[in-house]
């Protein structure tokens, strides 16, 4: 579902690697983990997903589809969260949400629906008249999930996507994310909390200065360490 | 005192971005920005120097009369009070709707540390209101005049210090206003009302000075020295009210005595004095303002209401949708509506009433004109309704407008063509709106045949496509999208003055064209050959604007 083939990207004329020749496939039905610490890629790495960095070279297939060739094939089949939820603070709620799905082309019926749905499990319906700008950095960021989702997505992709969430949403979101696989769509996260990581990943990969230092089930990446460990341990020994 | 200076620091690197001026230079990039920007500022010398050279001739006429004097105050005090003015809206934008103030309100600083950290860049700011003012006057006044070594020390000195005291009475007029209308959900509309009030009353101001000018242009040959006689009266009036700006004249006129130096420093010890009483009202009277004025009240009862989502969802196309987004930004968000929307509907009635205001004489020959050539009317609003286009600013701003949720433009599936029609959309309905103003406004004063009416508003629409378009084309080459301050995204937005510059040109040209063409050809025929150019460069623009789109949605970091 989501082919990356030697990605890099590099600032300040390539004196700073921030994604360093990175190559991943990711199969239908996959929860994908992507673990690192600050300012190792990850973001960088979405941001080319997802049609924000024009990649120095290598190639993004989304679907079979070459992302930066065909962007609007790729992104119809995305739903991208943002680390910051930043969205049109003058705008309700529901503007915003009949906005991005008007963007997909998603019916009256349809999208009904997925909003209720969401709406209801992120217990934001009732403040959903309310302009975004009235909304905490939580409701933000259930809104944008929200608006992610009504599309139905192949391929969801989140940054960080629990920073700043409530138990509960979390647990609701990592809820979805499983049904969703499913389904046969993927889902490709990044995330510091390891614990999540280790809970609902089918494969995971650390990113360390902008390369991959390991990737696959928690199974394979133990059996690579020099112990059986935690996946903390692991970490911690891969990112010095 | 240490704070008080890394304050400074900080808010001129982030207010003039210092920082990223030089990150820039040292990339090369951008570096043609700067080349643009100093065409632009080029552009407008030529008047600038009309306007100087006529200056030169005020000061003969007062030289004669033996007022002298009066030559100084005219300079101190227009640039005082457009200093104030200007002050008002920087003000306002600086001390209660920067984005910084979310992270200094928690420091342990006092209120008057902000705003004393906050005034100083101002200051900065309206140099470039006051240099460009006052030092023609001074300038003029000491070269004609052979003022010695002395007259220059204390033009610097009152240079420096003429922005202290309008400024001072902005920045305490602003803390008072915003304190006391600190309240409630409808804050934002209050504003906007008060700023729409602000602007009539300076129409009023304007008409009034139109009438003396008008009075003066009567007189005939004599125009220079009885608009000096007028203008002096009024001038004295004016300084009057505002004594600082007769300070300073006497400290300049009188330089060469014991007057010229006490004047000089009442003047520069008023200032000190004044922005010390601001500084001590601003520790009771700034934060009563500020607080709770960036919190947007929810509805009231959300925890009791049922939201019936089926009642509020509707699927809409994409362009439709997209241009529907705009338009409720456009409304919402009071820098927006009083420019863009406010700027609209305003222009034209003033510009009408201005006319009106010129007197009897004056609308005789209008009304002659009209009746020798009735479509020139037509042509003049066509044209006037065609520059609103690129005026109202929606296309030269409307990817800076997206601000930090750009992201959400680049990530969706949008097509180009949707990207286009959408933003155009926008344009035309706000231009709608100005075309309601301006008909309604000329009706009242002119008689205007329906064909006038049907042509001025197809013409003038079709022209705001293009118009609307090269604003875009300017805006997604450059787009400014790291504001903190909506302000920011369309008033110091210097695509907005690239576009009103190819705005100039474009009008200007066809217009050129109309002239030489309007006797030679029927005028049918020039309606037609207008529209043609019209729908022409419309679909060339948005051939070009489909391929930068697509470019700059992919390289944009």
């Amino acid at each position: 579902m989501l082919k990356l083939d030697s990605i890099s990207k590099s600032y300040n004329k390539g004196r700073v690697k921030a994604v360093d020749n990175i190559s991943l496939e990711i199969k239908p039905g996959e929860i994908f983990g992507f673990l690192g610490p600050n300012g190792a890629g990850k973001t960088t790495t979405i941001k080319m997903i997802v049609g924000l960095l024009k990649p120095d070279n290598g190639s993004v297939t989304v679907g079979g589809i070459n992302a930066w060739k065909e962007p609007l094939k790729a992104k119809s089949m995305i739903s991208y969260v943002p680390d910051n939820p930043e969205v049109y603070d003058k705008l309700k709620g529901i503007e915003y949400l009949n906005f991005i799905a008007d963007m997909y082309e998603i019916s009256k019926d349809k999208r009904e629906e997925k909003m209720n749905y969401y709406l209801e499990m992120f217990n934001i319906k009732d403040a959903i008249e309310d302009i975004v700008g009235s909304y905490s950095h939580g409701m933000k960021q259930k809104l944008v999930l929200t608006s992610a989702l009504i599309s139905e997505p192949d391929l969801f992709i989140l940054d960080e996507p629990m920073v700043g969430l409530d138990p509960k949403s979390s647990f609701n979101l990592k809820a979805i994310m499983r049904e969703m696989c499913d389904e046969g769509k993927t889902v490709f996260f990044s995330t510091h909390v390891l614990e999540v990581a280790e809970k609902i990943c089918d494969r995971i990969a650390i990113i360390s200065k902008g390369k991959i230092v390991a990737m696959g089930t928690m199974e394979e990446l133990r059996s690579h360490a020099k112990e059986k460990e935690s996946l903390e341990n692991i970490f911690l020994e891969l990112t010095e | 005192m240490e704070k008080i200076v890394s304050l400074i620091k900080t808010d001129f690197n982030t207010t003039f971005g210092l920082s990223s001026i030089a990150y820039s230079f040292k990339n090369k990039k951008n570096r043609w920005q700067i080349i643009v920007f100093g065409i632009a500022m080029l552009s407008i010398l030529p008047t600038y120097f009309i306007l100087v050279k006529g200056l030169g001739g005020i000061y003969d006429i007062y030289n004669e009369i033996g007022q002298k004097s009066m030559f100084l105050l005219s300079g101190f005090l227009a640039s005082q009070v457009m200093v104030f003015l200007f002050g008002l809206i920087y003000v306002m934008s600086k001390y209660y709707f920067s984005n910084d103030l979310a992270q200094l309100v928690p420091l342990p600083i006092k209120p008057s540390y902000i705003i004393g950290s906050k005034f100083m860049t101002l200051m900065i700011s309206e140099y470039l209101t006051s240099l460009p003012i006052i030092l023609p006057f001074i300038f003029i006044y000491g070269i004609k005049g052979g003022e010695g070594v002395l007259y220059w020390i204390y033009s610097i000195l009152l240079v420096i210090t003429v922005p202290v005291i309008p400024l001072v009475l902005s920045s305490i007029l602003i803390m008072i206003f915003m304190k006391y209308t600190n309240i409630g959900r409808r804050k934002d509309l209050i504003r906007t009302i008060s700023a729409v009030v602000f602007i009539l009353l300076m129409v009023y101001a304007q008409f009034k000075i139109n009438a003396i000018t008008q009075k003066a242009l009567m007189e005939g040959e004599d125009f220079l020295i009885n608009l000096v006689k007028d203008s002096n009266l009024l001038v004295k009036n004016l300084g009057l009210t505002f004594p600082p700006s007769i300070w300073a004249s006497l400290s300049l006129s009188n330089y060469l005595n014991i007057t010229g130096l006490v004047y000089l420093l009442i003047f520069v010890g008023a200032g000190v004095l004044s922005f010390i009483i601001m500084i001590y009202l601003s520790e009771s009277l700034f934060f009563d303002g500020l607080i709770g004025n960036i919190e947007v009240s929810a509805s009231k009862g959300r925890a009791g209401r049922k939201t019936s989502i089926k009642d509020i969802t509707k699927q809409t196309k994409p362009y439709i949708a997209l241009a529907k987004k705009e338009i409720i930004m456009l409304f919402k968000t009071p820098i927006y509506l009083l420019n863009s929307i406010g700027g609209v509907i305003m222009i034209p009635i003033i510009l009408v009433m201005s006319t009106i205001s010129n007197g009897d004489e004056f609308m005789e020959i209008v009304t002659i004109f009209i009746k020798t050539k009735p479509e020139l009317i037509t042509l003049v609003g066509i044209g006037f309704i065609v520059s609103l286009g690129m005026l109202n600013s929606v296309g030269s701003t409307t990817f800076s407008r997206e601000g930090k949720n750009f992201w959400i433009q680049r990530t969706l599936p949008i097509k180009v063509s949707d990207q286009i029609v959408g933003r155009v959309l926008a344009s035309i309905a706000i231009q709608i709106l100005g075309l309601i103003a301006m008909i309604t406004s000329l009706l009242f004063t002119i008689k205007l045949d329906m064909k006038a009416i049907i042509l001025i508003s197809t013409l003038g629409l079709l022209g705001s496509i293009p118009m609307t378009e090269i604003g875009m084309i300017i805006d997604i080459t450059r787009p400014l999208l790291t504001w903190t301050n909506p302000q920011q995204a369309m008033k110091q937005n210097l695509n907005v003055l690239i576009g009103m510059g190819i705005c100039t040109l474009y009008v200007g040209g066809i217009g050129y064209l109309i002239f030489k063409l309007i006797n030679k050809v029927d005028i049918n025929l020039i309606f037609i050959g207008l529209s043609m150019v019209f729908v022409v460069s419309s679909l060339l623009f948005y051939f070009i604007l489909e391929k930068l789109i697509k470019k700059q949605f992919e390289i944009l970091e």
